[in-house]
This record gives structure tokens, C-alpha cells and sequence, in this order.
């Protein structure tokens, strides 16, 4: 027993050790978390280009960490709510208002103001800079960018003698395509034209280009006009000539596939976000394809897509690190540069915010040319505090409700309503 | 002379007893009181996990019990879950370590096998139930569909049916019945070869052997898979959030769930803490009555 | 005669013990299939090339298994390294728990002492809070600490019965078991608890422990959430952690995922294999009622 606690103790005292390394320097450390872990196929690029910044200078050195990507955001959230996250790092743009409402971000404009020439403003996207802005001041730059576009299978359109001439640009031609590209057998889907809730399309997507919004200027939900029943309508009847539970079984084994439908092959046109590009071109696809504008509801149609993007964030953990702060602006500057923006797109497919930057990396790339044109015309959702996913968690069973049938489309959306007031009922009690 | 040794031998077990269990007691008081208060404390604030918690006294329990409907939607669907759960869990349990328990060749190989689903990805694991449950090419309604057609049914809709939901997620959740038969087993490693064999020179055969001697002196193992089961039924989330995402229509949208969508999603910690010392206080209460059927237990070593 | 009867009887035995072993292997073999299908996709899975993964489960067996699958979801984490640091943790973890649930098991089980049934139902209750909503209380008390950053916040608890309360209830359980005479036997012998715990106690309950083992190695090894939380520098990652890297964004790699999902099955599958042995070889004493 004796032995056991003597071990016990050396065992633990060994971890203690392990658990301190030593090494020192004159230069600042620079905390970096990335979403490349060690492992990753962007890890090496990114570690290449926090390199090249710890070689151009001798003030810093910048300390990279990758976490997965579906790891990163617990990490993060954990980190800035105890005041220990990194000196920079990457979060989401819809919600820059809250972190830098809770001054836990350093403010970016007096940073642009000390060192006018740091930055290209004006190659990022206002609209993308108008989310990072919290009472007139920018508290984070957008690092990457992201649109919603229409992807469609040409050679599908070949098999029925359609060509890229036509390629709808309204719901009426979406439908009329669509049609002419189902295949069934015995009646088991084998292949479906178009689905209105496929992909990365949005019920809010498809209201914002009728000229419509789940909630008013003061966030008071709305969705209780017809034509917002008639969008919902729309999107359940669009596929109507099968059954509920032939889309059921298509839908299903989709989802055994294992891979986007539209990278299977199962559908001929899909709403996806850019990064549909990046899975069909790791997967090795071999089809040819396409990419344009989502068709809109009718000639007066408004052109947007819901897009959205990474922040780029200097952390401020109420320590009163001056150098870091200021070692932490360097770098920002310096993944803000064209030529590092470049890379960072290449190493992971990403669209990024610095627009000249993104112009040369899809010279000659029709797909990417066109994926960069409509990131012009993305906007994102709003943020809503009392629901802060409005779009997600709290309108996903009343949809849901509505394609299965269970509800009528004017039902859902009055229950969606009718749990949206309440939640700000709730909030307003607790604010 | 002779009561005072006594009071002498019960006060030193005293001190025995605490310091047995010290390095858990010195665990909960100093690694484990801080946050438990510190959640118990969220409880009464507004804290989004960014800006520093403020204080809102009972608003929290107040809008939870009266004006959030699926605060009751979602406890509802989780007692639904517990009662039905428990008890079959236990059976299935009870049933696989009693068949291999038996001593056939290549018993640890089925056993291992068996176990297998405790261990492999979700991913994998959710393929075999939508390989399984699909209403319309699962296996199972495949193979009922003889059935279906003889009675003129319906083909069952599974998870996609809203009545039937929360009974198919019961159903997936047997596949990692494993856990529990590994301790039935281990459990039944304890019971005296000597039982058996006296009862087999009463002809005792395999089904007397079992309700006699096996069932009886399992209940050690059994009673606390029903806990264990009562304490984690309560808090079931996993399998509704990658099978269902707690629909059709919300009926499998339970407690814990809500509890996580509270915090991850309208990062309202404090209504989440709420939420969890509610949970704690009826968890609590119902695991104090069921500790009361420790007196059906039969402990080998308890006195008579 | 009357032996020809014994061994008529004999013989219809042995027949019957027969059909019903082959009964039982086929209720076993197809129930077998149902629990193995899930890890038989993930191998077909992991051996497939990216081009067999675009055409889904229409294609189940990959034509030619891509073994080097395997190879590759090592080369590309630091393997040897993680797999070190999932030991150091695994290990440390595994030898608290077992220390701390034993113990106080023990206290539980077989002493009296002011307060125990009391001290039951907390143990109980500090498994009924979520433990989401402690997480970032217990991340802030390891930080004012200084021990993030390390493994500390990794071990230390589990020598402190921290997570242990589903263990302590189960050894409790077995120790329950044991019968009263032993340790009255060993009492009236002049031992001590301190003995009695050693000598009797651990060994007689040795399915016991090896589950509650079994069980901790396979929720420390499997466990990647808090070494993401609590761990900051890489070096220190375990694999369950670091395999994670091939769930990418967008997908995609499924074949190296469910390789990398293999990978760290594998041990607790072998672990399994050996420990559940022991639930047959292990000491069956004989009751002193029996």
C-alpha cells in the first residue's frame, strides 16, 4: 500500500512538471487561435504564414493554436466568458455588438486612427463592416465572407436537352425546369429537380427577396401577412406531386449518403453556401456544373442572399496588456494584407473579406468569379437578442411542422409568432 | 465497563468512516462547491456568459413555471421518457447479461460484440438506425410488412410519427444496453457457485435456477441501474438532438434539451442554471422515494 | 440395467444441452449482427477512396480496401505523441478513480459514521446537475488556480472522487455483497479496516473493480471535450482529441474519419475483450450461508 501512495505521489508530482515548460524571450508572446489543427489539410499553409510574420519582425512572436472546426466555438466561448481567451482570434460577425457591448473587445477604430495606413477599409464590405460596428466604432474586422447562390448540374440538364441558356432566374422557371429533371421509379425518388428546402436554403432567405422579414425595425416579429403565408406555401406545395412520404424516403436516404445531395448527384439544382464549391472539388466530383444568382419570386424580386462571415477579434481580458495589444494590432494588420488574405483563402476555401485580395485569387475561376459576385449582394441576419436564433432553434419545428403537413402554413407561422412574443416577454422581464 | 468499549468502537468507525471517505468529501468541498454554488447563483441572474451576471432574484423560476410553454412541453415529454425507459432498459439489460452469462464457446466474442455499440461513432451508430427504422425502407417495416398487409395496417412512421417518437428513441437507446449487462455480469460473478449447485441437487433446472437464486441475487446491480437509469433518463438530450432535433412536432423535445438550447442558443445561462436546479430538486425527490425499494434489495453481506 | 438408464439419460442430456447450445448460438449470431452492423460501416467506410464515399451506401464493400487509410490518419497527427498523452491521462484517471470509489465505497458500504445517509444522497445528487452548466464556474476556479495549461484539471479530480459518484454507487453495490462474516471474522483477528479494505474487500471484488476500470478508461479515452477545454498547449492533446482535426468544415473525409474513429476504438475494444474474461476466471468464493 505503501508503495502504491509513494508512486501515487511521484507519479503526479512528474505531471507537474510536464505540465511546466520553460523557454524564454525578449519577444512578446502573441496568442493566435486558428480553425487548422494539427492534422488539418490548411494546417501547414497556416503555420507558414504565422512564420513568415515571426520572421518579418522582432518585436512578436505569434503563438498559433488550430482547433477543429466544430471544436473552436466551445473553446472560444469558454475562454472569453472567464477573460482568458487568446490575444486574437476568429468568431462570428452577426454577434460583434454583444462582445463588444460586454468590453471584451478592444476597439478596432482608435487602433485605424493611431495607424491610419494599417488597414484597407475600404476593400471590405460595408455592409459586413456595419455588423463589426457597435455605437460608430468598429470593434472587429470581417476576415471571410460568405454567400448563398444556386448551384446546377449541366450534365442533368443535358440528359433532357437543357443547356446553360436555360438556367432559371425565376421561381416560375425554377418550377418549370425542376419538373423536367425528376426521376422517379416505381414511385421511389431517384432523382429530384429542385427542393425549395434543400441545401442551405432559408425560409427567411426567400422572404427577404420578396421584400418581406421576420421582424419589424423594432424586432417585433411580423410573419403574419399573406404574403408571408404564401412564401411558406410556396415552398411546401413546390414538390407536390409526390407524396409526403416519397420526399420522406428521398430525404432519408440522402442522409444515409454520407455527402451533400448535390455533390451526389441526387439533385440537379441546389441553394448552398460557397463551401459547396470546396466539398465538390475535395470529393473529386466529375460532373460539370454551375453556379448563379438564386432565381427570384418575379421581376420586382429584391437580389440578396443571406450571407455571412468569421470576425477577426482582438481580445481585451482586463489584464492591461499594452504590448500584446499592440503586438496583437500588428498581426491583425498583417492578416488583413492582401497577399496573407490570398493564402488563407487558398489554404482553406474560404471566400475572404478583402475584395482585391479575392478578385486575383479567382482570376480565370468562373465558379469562384461568380461566387464573388454575388457576395455583393449577401446580407446577414440580424441579431435579435431575445432570440438570438431566430432562425434556427425557434423556427425549425414550426417549418418543420408546416412541411410535414402537421400545421398549415398559416398555423406555423402564427405559432411561431405566438412563441416569439413570448420569449420577448420572457427577455424584457429578465433585462 | 462493556458499553463504554462499544461507544469507544462505534466513535473510532466514526472517524474510520469520514476518513474513508475523505478524498471524496475533500473532492466535493473543494474542487466541486464553488461551481455548484456558482450555478445555483446564475440561477437567479441574467448572465449571457460574456457581460458580468446581474441579478434578477426569482424571475428566472417565475417565467420558467409560468409563462414558458416548453418548459412544461419539454418535462412532460421527459417523464413520458423516464417511465417507459427505465423499466425496459433494465429488462433488455437483465435479459442480454442473462444470455451470455450462459458457457458456450465463443461467449467473450459475442459478449464483445454485443458491447459494440457503446463504443462506436454516432455517425455509425445513426446509420443503423435510419438502416433500421425508416418507414419506408427500413429493415424493420420491411420485414413487418407481411404483417402490415395481413392486417390491413398502416406501416408504422417511427420516429417521423409523432405519437410513436419518443417509444422509437427508447427503442435506439436499448442499442447501448451493453453498459448496463457488463455490470449484470459482473454482478453475477458474485453469486455463490455453491447456490447452484445445492439447487441443482434439488433438480433445479435453468428457468427455477434463474427466478430463484440468479434474479434475487442481482438485485444489488439492479436496484442501481434503476437509479442510475432514473438520474440519466432525465437528463436524456444525445439521441433527440442527432436523430430527431427534438421533433416531429416537438415530441422529442426534452428537458436537457431545452436546458442546452437555453444556453447555446439564447445564451441565457441564467435560465439554463435555472432550469438545472429544478431538474436537480425533482431528480432529487424522486430518487429519495426510490431509495426506499432498497429494502426489496438482498445483500449477501447485510445483516438479516 | 440400471446403468443402461443412467446412461440413456446421460446421452438424451448431453442431445439436449446440444440443441440447445446450437439454439442459442443462432439467437446469438443474428442478434450479433444488428449490434456489429454500425462498426462493420465504419470499416467498409474507412477503407473506401474518396471516390467510392461520392456514391454512398449504394456502394457498401469498397472494391479495393484502402488499408493505407489507417497509415494515413496516423501520419497526419502527431499519433505516438497523443497517444503518450491519452496515457498519462488515461492512466492517472483510471488509478484515482479506482482509489477514490473504493474508498469511499467502502464508507459507504460497510461502516457506520454520523451523517453517511446523508452524505449518500448529495453523492447521488452531484450527478443530477447538468454539468454544462458548472463548466465555465469549474474552468475559472482551474484558472485562479494557475492550472490551465496543464493536465492537472485533467487528473487531479478523479483522485478526488470527481466524476466518481457513479462509480462509488456501483462499488458500493458490490461491496454490499461481501459477506458480514468475513470482516467480523477478520475483526475478531485484531485486523484493522485499513486490512480488511486490502485483504478482503478489493479482492473478493474483483469484477467489480475491473468494471468500474473498464468504465473509466473508456469515458477518459473517449473523452475529447475536456481536454479541449481545459488543455491550451497541443503537445499536451490526447487522440481522442486530435483525430477530431478530420472532421473538417465541410466535411468530406469521411473515410479518414471513420479510420481515425477506429483507431481509437480499437483499445477499449480489446480492453473490453480481456476485462468481460475476467468475469468468468474471477475468484468465486463460496457463500458461507450457501
Amino acid at each position: 500500500m505503501k508503495k502504491i501512495v509513494i508512486g501515487l505521489c511521484l507519479v503526479l508530482l512528474g505531471v507537474f512538471f510536464i505540465g511546466c515548460d520553460g523557454g524564454t524571450s525578449d519577444r512578446v508572446i502573441i496568442d493566435f487561435w486558428h480553425m487548422s489543427p494539427v492534422g488539418s489539410e490548411s494546417f501547414s499553409a497556416t503555420k507558414q504564414i504565422i512564420n513568415e510574420f515571426n520572421e518579418s519582425q522582432e518585436l512578436y512572436t505569434v503563438k498559433g493554436t488550430g482547433f477543429g472546426f466544430w471544436d473552436y466555438w466551445d473553446k472560444i466561448a469558454v475562454a472569453i466568458s472567464s477573460k482568458t481567451a487568446p490575444d486574437i482570434g476568429f468568431s462570428t460577425i452577426d454577434d460583434v455588438p454583444i462582445r463588444a457591448e460586454a468590453g471584451v473587445l478592444y476597439n478596432i477604430s482608435d487602433l485605424i486612427d493611431a495607424d491610419p495606413d494599417g488597414i484597407d477599409i475600404e476593400e471590405l464590405y460595408q455592409s459586413q463592416l456595419d455588423f463589426a460596428t457597435y455605437e460608430g466604432d468598429l470593434y472587429a474586422l470581417p476576415f471571410t465572407a460568405t454567400t448563398r447562390v444556386l448551384y446546377y448540374n449541366l450534365d442533368m440538364f443535358a440528359e433532357v436537352g437543357l443547356t446553360e441558356a436555360d438556367v432559371p432566374t425565376t421561381w416560375e422557371e425554377l418550377h418549370t425546369v425542376a419538373k423536367q429533371l425528376d426521376v422517379d421509379e416505381d414511385g421511389v425518388i431517384q432523382q429530384l429537380g429542385f427542393d425549395p428546402t434543400y441545401g442551405n436554403a432559408t425560409y427567411h432567405g426567400y422572404l427577404w427577396q420578396c421584400g418581406l422579414d421576420f421582424f419589424d425595425d423594432d424586432l417585433n416579429p411580423t410573419l403574419n401577412t399573406q404574403k408571408h403565408i404564401d412564401v411558406l406555401q410556396w415552398m411546401i406545395d413546390f414538390n407536390s406531386e409526390y407524396t409526403r412520404n416519397q420526399l420522406v424516403a428521398f430525404g432519408d436516404a440522402n442522409a444515409m449518403l454520407g455527402i451533400n445531395v448535390f455533390a451526389g448527384e441526387r439533385v440537379a439544382m441546389i441553394v448552398e453556401v460557397d463551401g459547396l464549391y470546396q466539398i465538390i472539388q475535395n470529393a473529386g466530383a466529375t460532373f460539370n456544373y454551375g453556379v448563379t444568382s438564386i432565381p427570384l419570386p418575379d421581376e420586382d424580386g429584391v437580389r440578396v442572399n443571406w450571407g455571412s462571415g468569421f470576425s477577426v477579434e482582438l481580445y481585451d481580458n482586463r489584464k492591461n496588456e499594452e504590448d500584446q495589444k499592440a503586438g496583437a494590432w500588428e498581426f491583425l494588420k498583417y492578416l488583413m494584407s492582401k497577399e496573407v488574405q490570398k493564402e488563407f483563402s487558398t489554404a482553406n476555401g474560404w471566400l475572404m473579406a478583402h475584395q482585391e485580395a479575392m478578385e486575383e485569387v479567382a482570376e480565370g475561376n468562373t465558379i469562384m468569379t461568380r461566387l464573388l459576385e454575388e457576395v455583393a449582394y449577401a446580407r446577414d441576419k440580424r441579431y435579435v437578442a431575445y432570440a438570438p436564433s431566430w432562425h434556427g432553434n425557434d423556427w425549425q419545428p414550426y417549418y418543420n411542422q408546416a412541411l410535414n403537413r402537421e400545421l398549415t402554413a398559416e398555423q406555423a407561422l402564427a405559432a411561431a409568432r405566438a412563441n416569439y412574443l413570448q420569449k420577448k416577454e420572457n427577455w424584457e422581464a429578465t433585462h | 465497563m462493556k458499553t463504554s468499549s462499544v461507544t469507544k468502537l462505534k466513535k473510532q468507525e466514526n472517524y474510520i468512516g469520514y476518513l474513508f471517505a475523505s478524498p471524496w468529501l475533500i473532492g466535493l468541498i473543494v474542487l466541486g462547491i464553488f461551481p455548484i454554488f456558482m450555478s445555483l447563483y446564475f440561477s437567479f441572474t441574467n448572465y449571457n456568459m460574456i457581460s458580468a451576471p446581474t441579478w434578477v432574484g426569482f424571475t428566472n423560476y417565475r417565467i420558467l413555471f409560468t409563462n414558458d410553454d416548453l418548459f412544461w412541453k419539454s418535462l412532460g415529454n421527459t417523464v413520458y421518457h423516464v417511465m417507459i425507459a427505465v423499466p425496459l432498459g433494465i429488462i433488455v439489460g437483465i435479459a442480454l447479461a442473462l444470455l451470455l452469462n450462459s458457457k458456450v464457446k465463443g461467449m467473450s466474442i459475442y459478449r464483445t460484440m454485443f458491447y459494440l455499440p457503446n463504443v462506436v461513432s454516432v455517425v455509425a451508430m445513426t446509420l443503423l438506425w435510419l438502416w433500421l427504422f425508416q418507414p419506408n425502407f427500413g429493415l424493420i417495416n420491411q420485414l413487418l410488412s407481411p404483417f402490415y398487409k395481413l392486417f390491413n395496417l398502416e406501416p408504422l412512421g417511427w420516429y417521423l410519427d409523432q405519437n410513436m417518437s419518443k417509444m422509437t428513441l427508447i427503442l435506439m437507446g436499448l442499442w447501448t444496453a451493453g453498459g448496463s449487462m457488463v455490470i449484470y455480469l459482473a454482478q453475477m460473478q458474485d453469486i455463490p457457485v455453491t447456490l447452484y449447485e445445492s439447487a441443482e441437487i434439488d433438480g433445479a433446472g435453468w428457468f427455477k435456477k434463474t427466478i430463484h437464486i440468479t434474479l434475487p441475487l442481482m438485485t444489488p446491480s439492479i436496484f442501481f441501474n434503476f437509479i442510475m437509469g432514473l438520474i440519466g433518463s432525465f437528463q436524456v438530450f444525445t439521441i433527440a438532438y442527432i436523430m430527431t432535433n427534438g421533433g416531429p412536432s416537438r415530441s422529442t423535445y426534452y428537458y436537457a434539451y431545452y436546458l442546452f438550447d437555453k444556453m447555446m442558443n439564447d445564451n441565457a445561462m441564467g435560465m439554463a442554471s435555472a432550469m438545472a436546479w429544478i431538474l436537480l430538486v425533482m431528480v432529487l425527490i424522486v430518487t429519495i422515494v426510490a431509495l426506499r425499494l432498497n429494502k426489496f434489495v438482498f445483500y449477501l453481506g447485510e445483516e438479516t | 440395467m440400471e446403468a443402461t438408464v443412467v446412461k440413456i439419460k446421460y446421452k438424451s442430456r448431453k442431445r439436449r444441452r446440444l440443441i440447445t447450445a446450437i439454439i442459442l448460438h443462432i439467437v446469438l449470431i443474428a442478434c450479433s449482427f444488428v449490434f456489429v452492423f454500425p462498426f462493420l460501416w465504419m470499416l467498409f467506410t474507412a477503407l473506401k477512396t474518396p471516390a467510392e464515399l461520392l456514391q454512398g451506401i449504394q456502394v457498401f464493400f469498397p472494391q479495393t480496401p484502402q488499408w493505407g487509410n489507417f497509415l494515413l490518419a496516423m501520419q497526419r497527427i502527431p499519433f505516438f505523441l497523443y497517444l503518450k498523452n491519452s496515457l498519462i491521462v488515461v492512466v492517472l484517471v483510471v488509478i484515482g478513480t479506482v482509489f477514490s470509489a473504493t474508498t469511499a465505497a467502502y464508507a459507504f458500504a460497510k461502516l457506520r459514521w454520523k451523517g453517511r445517509d446523508k452524505w449518500f444522497i448529495v453523492m447521488l445528487a452531484t450527478m443530477m446537475l447538468p454539468i454544462q452548466v458548472i463548466l465555465i464556474p469549474t474552468y475559472v476556479m482551474y484558472n485562479w488556480v494557475g492550472w490551465l495549461g496543464t493536465r492537472l484539471p485533467l487528473i487531479v479530480p478523479a483522485f478526488f472522487g470527481g466524476g466518481a459518484a457513479f462509480y462509488i454507487f456501483l462499488t458500493r453495490q458490490f461491496f454490499l455483497g461481501v459477506p458480514k462474516e468475513l470482516t467480523e471474522s477478520a475483526i475478531i483477528d485484531g485486523a484493522n479496516h485499513f486490512q480488511i479494505f486490502i485483504k478482503i474487500m478489493l479482492p473478493l471484488s474483483k469484477p467489480a473493480i475491473t468494471t468500474v476500470a473498464l468504465f473509466t478508461f473508456m469515458g477518459a479515452w473517449n473523452d475529447y471535450f475536456g481536454p479541449l477545454i481545459f488543455l491550451s498547449n497541443p503537445d499536451h492533446w490526447t487522440l481522442a482529441l486530435g483525430l477530431r482535426s478530420f472532421q473538417t468544415q465541410y466535411g468530406g473525409q469521411y473515410n479518414l474519419m471513420m479510420a481515425a474513429s477506429i483507431l481509437i476504438m480499437l483499445p477499449t475494444l480489446i480492453m473490453f475483450f480481456f476485462a468481460q474474461k475476467t468475469f468468468i476466471e474471477g475468484i468465486k468464493f463460496t457463500g458461507i450461508k450457501g
